[in-house]
This record gives structure tokens, C-alpha cells and sequence, in this order.
């Protein structure tokens, strides 16, 4: 990567890049603004900061520990697995990082009522729980099958006193959850916040969520410097939209003894063509306001994916990681559903720790390579998520019934 | 002069208002769709939109969106759209034929050239063949298009904006310098088919707005029924509609026989003598 000193994304267009960009009806430039200029106001405002400190101190539980895998690293027989441990966050997941910090936003700009869009339910409950903290109308819209596959997520968001809303359009899942999400915030862009879940959308969101998540690399930073004296030599995420990647990687950018390396949904295999993996078998387009990598056919509509995990189930990918690919400063790979699923298995039972199916795209690949690598060698999964929302759906794919 | 210029200028002259139609290509199919467009203009419609669809329709309410889904069963691509817009041209050269749709269509679906993601040269010659006279692209704000206005209108296809209620002033007028064709003012805040509230907040801004161009400006989004389109019609260039004539060919399963398709051409005819 020729720039990587002073690697400085997005510019003053919100672009990586060529990707990225504010592809958008109209109605929502002024809303983008607002978002954009109230962001980088109280961005380094002490005030600001303190409060959203305090919030991932006391509400979400940060820092979340990195954890030595000592079982699993022994199993493996190679490199020494850690795992930074973002599944131990108050609603079991990263996505709480990002929906501190953009619910304070909302307040700052008087907006009292939420939406957002959910894959797996993890986006959908952290919002949910900061709405409700805050006393905020919340909505969620969530695709008719992932409904079905995340279901205890669906009470949780409803017990924490949002509506959730069943989007039957399209392909039914996450990206039509984000269609009908943009279709309510056109409409109700007066007093409402649209709170995008992951480093994906318009500028400036690929943006606000990569800073809010940055919290993890941050963390991760110091946490090496203590524990191992130096930086991990590998750092392995999923990517559905890429926030939990970005918030781990994006500390690490200019760090370039790091290796950093994506995983995306593989599903039933790239070569199948049945997969959710932009980065690893799409091209370029635009959808949800942004130019990036695109599941897409040769008349430019959107293909639909296929993943186990309804987080990764998007045919999309945020800009910024468009450009790492390009760039070559992040690797990105792709693992199957079943390699995902034996992975989900060996860290509950090595480890005691149930992953996100998401998550567990992240340590299949880590499983793949750990044993090819010198027990000198440091890998850190990002652990994204508890896999509690995932029961009932893997004892379906095995074909049991709880 | 370009065509959509001098269908605005005849209608000043004739003290009338414009009346433009949107009609999803495709929708129920190819054929029907374009006998359906046929129709229209036999029925009064000045102006051509003509939808592109998309799998994300993201802009528009339920009418348009399974409008959007039917085409799309149908494969409708937009190479097959342009051939229809040639034929229709042919027939009625006098009639502008505006595409409306989605950035990501016209950049990944005529371009031969899979390293390059914009509006270029060899799509502008195909735009300008098929006898298409204008866009208007959704997803595309003046931010993102500066260089893509510039090339087509060196081909003579006017880039048609949209302008809402929430759009700032100072975006207003860089939208008017970027602008060709008409403005398109989008009457509410929301999707397609919603409805309008406030008249005479509408009114006002639409107001101000002639004051500082020439250039027509029609409103569209929720315009139903002869009244709404009369009311808009007295401060405004022309109106669009779309949901209401969508709504209508859900219906039309058949070529010319049967009720549908009178019905279509009265609704038509009713609107259009509204703005007279
Ligand atoms: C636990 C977990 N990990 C990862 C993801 C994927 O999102 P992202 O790529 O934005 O981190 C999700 C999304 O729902 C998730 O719940």
C-alpha cells in the first residue's frame, strides 16, 4: 500500500478511495449533513468523549478481556490463539460500541425517535437497549427470515420495548431490512435517527461506526503491549458489513508488522456461487448510498446470498474495506457454512465459550491456518459475539429440535 | 433546443401544463408495457418517464416496488429498455422519454468496461441512440455527479434533479446550476405513493424556487386523482404521476381488449384535461 503513512480516509466527499461516497435520494442530503456536522462537532468535545467513556464503562462493561484460548491453541498445535472477548459486552456483541455513541448523537441533535436494521438481531437489540435507556421510540426492521432464524433476539427486542417490524420485500433478510429502513427514515427524517449497524451506507456512517468500534483496536493495542510486549502477528475478523473488522483493524492500519485478515461468508462455496462474500467473488456498484463491492448480476441488480449467519447474509460490504482489498493492506478469505458450524462446536466445547455464528467464520479460518504457523506466532480473533441468538437455529441445520 | 425544452416552451404558448407519466419497463412485460406507454401518450401525456427496474428499490412505496418485482421476473434488462425506447421514438418523435431508476443499473449494465463504474462515453452514445432524452437517477446527487452532468449534456440528455422539502437553499441553487430538462420537485417527505399534507407550504416553496431559475419545474410523489394534479398544476410546470397509473397496470393482464386498458386511457385523458 503506497500511502499507508498517511493513510487518512474518508476525504472531505466521504470517499475511500474510489468507494464510498453519499449515493442517496435528496431527502436525506440535509439529514446526512446534520449527522456529519453534529459528529464532528462533539467528536472532540471532552464532554462528549466523557459521556460515551462512561456509558462503555458502566453500561456496556468495556474493556472486554483478551483471553488466551489455551485448549483450542493446544488442540491446534501452532500458533497461540487469543480472543478479544466482545461477546462479554452487555447485549453480547460488538455492535453496542456503535450504538452508544450514535444514540447520544441522536439526543444531541433532538431526534426522539430510532430505527434500525437487523441481521442477526445483535444490531437490533444493542439499539433497542440504548433507546431504551434513553427513553427513545425505537422501531427495528428485520428481514420475515431472519425473524424466523434469530428469534429469541426478536423478544429480546420487543421486551426491551421496541417495534419490530417484518420486512416481507425482496430477498427478505438484511438488505431489504436496510431498503425499508431508509423508506421510514425519508419519510420521518424530521424527528428521527437512523442508526446504521454496521461501517456500511452513506457517508458519514462508514465513518462514525468505524470510530465507535475503533474502541476494540484501541483496547487491543494496549492489551498486547501488557500482555505480550508487542503486537499480535495476525488479526482475524468476520465480515457481514465489516464493523467489528474495521473497529479491530483500523488502530492497526499503519502498524504493518500486523497482519490483518477478513473472513466473509462462504456459504456453500464461493465456487458454488451461494455465498455472501463481495470481497472474495463480486464487483464494483453502488447500493445503500455507497460505492463498494457488490454481490450483483450482469445487468447490475443484486444478487440474493447465502449464509448460516443472518449477520453476514448481506451482499454488500462497507467502502472502506473495498479499499483495503484493493489496496492490499487487508487480506480477505471467505469460510463455508460447514467449516463455520465446526468451528461454532470446537470453541464451545475447547473453550467453554459459544460464538456467534457470524463470529465463527472468524475462527474457522484461524483454525485453517494456526497449525501451519510457529507456536511463537500471536493470533487474535476478534470474538464478536456470543452465539446464544444461534441454538435454535444450529440444532435446525443438524436437524434436531430443542 | 432540446426536445423536453420545446414540449415546455409549446405548452406555455398553449397555456397548458405538463403532464408526465411513470411507468415501470417490463411491467407485466416488455410488450405490454410498451403498448401501455403507447396508450398513454395517445391519451395526453406530454412527457415519458419510463422506470428502470431495480432489486433495491429503495425510493419508492409498495405500488412501485412490486412493479419493480414484476419486471424483474421478467428479466427486463436495460439494454432491452433502450430498444424500446428507440421503437417508441420512432413512433412518437415528438414526445421526450426520461428514464427514471437507480445509479447502479446504468453503470453496471451497459458499460463494457467492468474497471470502470461511472457514466462515460460509450454509455452516453447508447442513451443518445435509443432516442432517450433525459435521466433522473435516484440514488444520484449533484455531489456525486458533477463530472456525469457535464458528459451528458454533451450528448444532449438532460440530467433531471430532484429537489425535496428538505432541501437546503444553498443546495437548491447548486442543484439548479446542475440541472437540465426540468427540476422534479418531490412533494413530500417520503416514498412514492405516499400522501401530500401541507398545500401551501408546497406551494411556497415552489414558489420561491421559480424565482430564481427558468427552468420548468414539475411536481411529483402522491399526485392521485384530477383535483391534486389540478391544485399542483397552478403553481408548478406540470405534474407527475406515478403510483396511480402503476396501480392501474397491476390489473392489466391482457393486451388491448377488456376494461383495464380503457380505463388507463380515460384516467389519462381525465388528468391531462385538468391542466389545461
Ligand atoms: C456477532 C456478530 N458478528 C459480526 C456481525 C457482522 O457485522 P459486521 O461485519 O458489521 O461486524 C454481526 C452482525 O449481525 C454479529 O451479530
Amino acid at each position: 500500500m503506497k500511502d499507508k503513512e498517511n493513510y487518512n480516509f474518508p476525504d472531505d466527499a466521504g470517499r475511500y478511495g474510489e468507494f464510498g461516497g453519499k449515493y442517496v435520494s435528496e431527502t436525506l442530503m440535509s439529514a446526512l449533513e446534520e449527522l456529519e456536522n453534529t459528529y464532528e462537532n462533539l467528536k472532540g468535545n471532552e464532554e462528549f468523549k466523557n459521556e460515551i467513556t462512561e456509558d462503555l464503562n458502566n453500561f456496556v462493561g468495556r474493556p472486554s478481556p483478551l483471553y488466551f484460548a489455551k485448549r483450542w491453541t493446544e488442540k491446534l498445535a501452532g500458533a497461540q490463539i487469543y480472543l478479544k472477548r466482545e461477546d462479554l459486552n452487555h447485549t453480547g456483541a460488538h455492535k453496542i460500541n456503535n450504538t452508544v455513541g450514535q444514540v447520544l448523537l441522536a439526543k444531541h441533535m433532538g431526534k426522539r425517535r430510532i430505527i434500525a436494521e437487523t441481521g442477526a438481531g445483535q444490531h437490533g437489540v444493542a439499539t433497542a437497549a440504548v433507546a431504551a435507556r434513553h427513553g427513545l421510540e425505537c422501531i427495528i426492521f428485520m428481514g420475515e427470515e431472519d425473524i424466523e432464524r434469530q428469534s429469541p433476539n426478536v423478544y429480546r427486542m420487543k421486551l426491551l420495548g421496541a417495534e419490530v417490524c417484518s420486512v416481507t420485500s425482496g430477498t427478505k433478510t438484511l438488505k431489504d431490512a436496510m431498503n425499508e429502513a431508509m423508506r421510514d427514515w425519508v419519510t420521518n427524517v424530521d424527528d428521527t435517527h437512523y442508526i446504521i449497524g454496521s461501517v456500511a451506507g452513506p457517508h458519514p456512517y462508514p465513518k462514525i461506526v468505524r470510530d465507535f468500534n475503533s474502541i476494540v483496536g484501541v483496547e487491543l493495542k494496549d492489551q498486547s503491549r501488557a500482555l505480550f510486549g508487542r503486537f499480535p502477528d495476525k488479526i482475524i475478523a468476520c465480515v457481514g458489513g465489516g464493523s467489528n473488522a474495521m473497529g479491530i483493524f483500523y488502530p492497526f492500519l499503519k502498524d504493518n508488522s500486523v497482519d490483518l485478515i477478513g473472513v466473509e461468508a462462504g456459504g456453500s462455496g464461493i465456487e458454488t456461487g451461494k455465498h455472501a462474500a463481495p470481497l472474495s467473488d463480486g464487483s464494483i456498484g453502488v447500493l445503500h448510498g455507497m460505492k463498494t463491492y457488490l454481490m450483483q448480476d450482469e445487468s447490475g441488480q443484486i444478487l440474493s446470498t447465502q449464509s448460516v449467519s443472518a449477520g453476514l447474509d448481506y451482499p454488500g460490504v462497507g467502502p472502506e474495506h473495498s479499499y483495503l482489498k484493493d489496496s492490499g493492506r487487508v487480506e480477505y478469505n471467505s469460510a463455508t457454512d460447514e467449516e463455520a458450524l465446526d468451528s461454532f462446536h470446537d470453541l464451545t466445547k475447547t473453550e467453554g465459550i459459544m460464538p456467534a455464528l457470524e463470529t465463527a467464520h472468524a475462527l474457522a479460518y484461524a483454525k485453517k491456518i494456526a497449525p501451519k504457523l510457529d507456536e511463537e506466532e500471536i493470533i487474535v480473533v476478534n470474538l464478536s459475539g456470543r452465539g446464544d441468538k444461534d441454538m435454535a437455529n444450529v440444532a435446525k441445520v443438524e436437524g434436531l429440535t430443542l | 433546443m432540446s426536445i423536453i425544452n420545446s414540449t415546455f416552451k409549446n405548452l406555455q404558448k398553449n397555456k397548458s401544463k405538463a403532464l408526465i407519466t411513470y411507468t415501470v419497463a417490463g411491467d407485466p412485460d416488455l410488450e405490454l408495457s410498451e403498448e401501455i406507454i403507447e396508450e398513454i401518450i395517445n391519451s395526453g401525456a406530454d412527457i415519458i418517464e419510463i422506470g428502470v427496474p431495480f432489486s433495491d428499490p429503495m425510493s419508492e412505496g409498495p405500488v412501485i416496488q412490486l412493479a419493480h418485482e414484476r419486471s424483474l421476473k421478467n428479466k427486463t434488462s436495460l439494454p432491452e429498455i433502450l430498444s424500446l425506447s428507440k421503437r417508441l421514438k420512432k413512433k412518437f418523435n415528438n414526445t421526450p422519454i426520461v428514464l427514471m431508476g437507480y445509479f447502479n443499473t446504468f453503470i453496471n449494465s451497459l458499460n463494457s468496461d467492468n474497471n470502470f463504474h461511472d457514466i462515460n462515453d460509450e454509455i452516453c452514445e447508447e442513451l443518445k441512440n435509443s432516442g432517450v432524452d433525459g435521466l433522473i437517477i435516484v440514488d444520484l446527487p449533484f455531489e456525486e455527479s458533477e463530472v456525469i452532468f457535464k458528459k451528458l449534456s454533451e450528448y444532449q440528455i438532460d440530467l433531471i434533479r430532484l429537489i425535496s422539502p428538505t432541501t437546503s437553499e444553498l443546495r437548491i441553487n447548486e442543484i439548479i446550476n446542475n440541472s437540465s430538462g426540468f427540476l422534479y420537485y418531490v412533494s413530500l417527505k417520503g416514498i412514492t405513493g405516499a400522501d401530500i399534507s401541507s398545500y401551501e407550504e408546497l406551494e411556497k416553496r415552489v414558489q420561491n424556487i421559480k424565482k430564481i431559475t427558468n427552468i420548468p419545474i414539475v411536481v411529483g410523489f402522491g399526485i392521485k386523482d384530477q383535483q391534486t394534479a389540478e391544485n399542483m398544476s397552478n403553481f408548478s410546470d406540470g405534474v407527475v404521476i406515478g403510483s396511480a397509473i402503476v396501480d392501474m397496470i397491476e390489473h392489466i393482464k391482457t393486451k388491448k381488449t377488456g376494461n383495464d386498458f380503457a380505463k388507463l386511457s380515460k384516467f389519462v385523458g381525465e388528468i391531462k384535461s385538468s391542466l389545461q
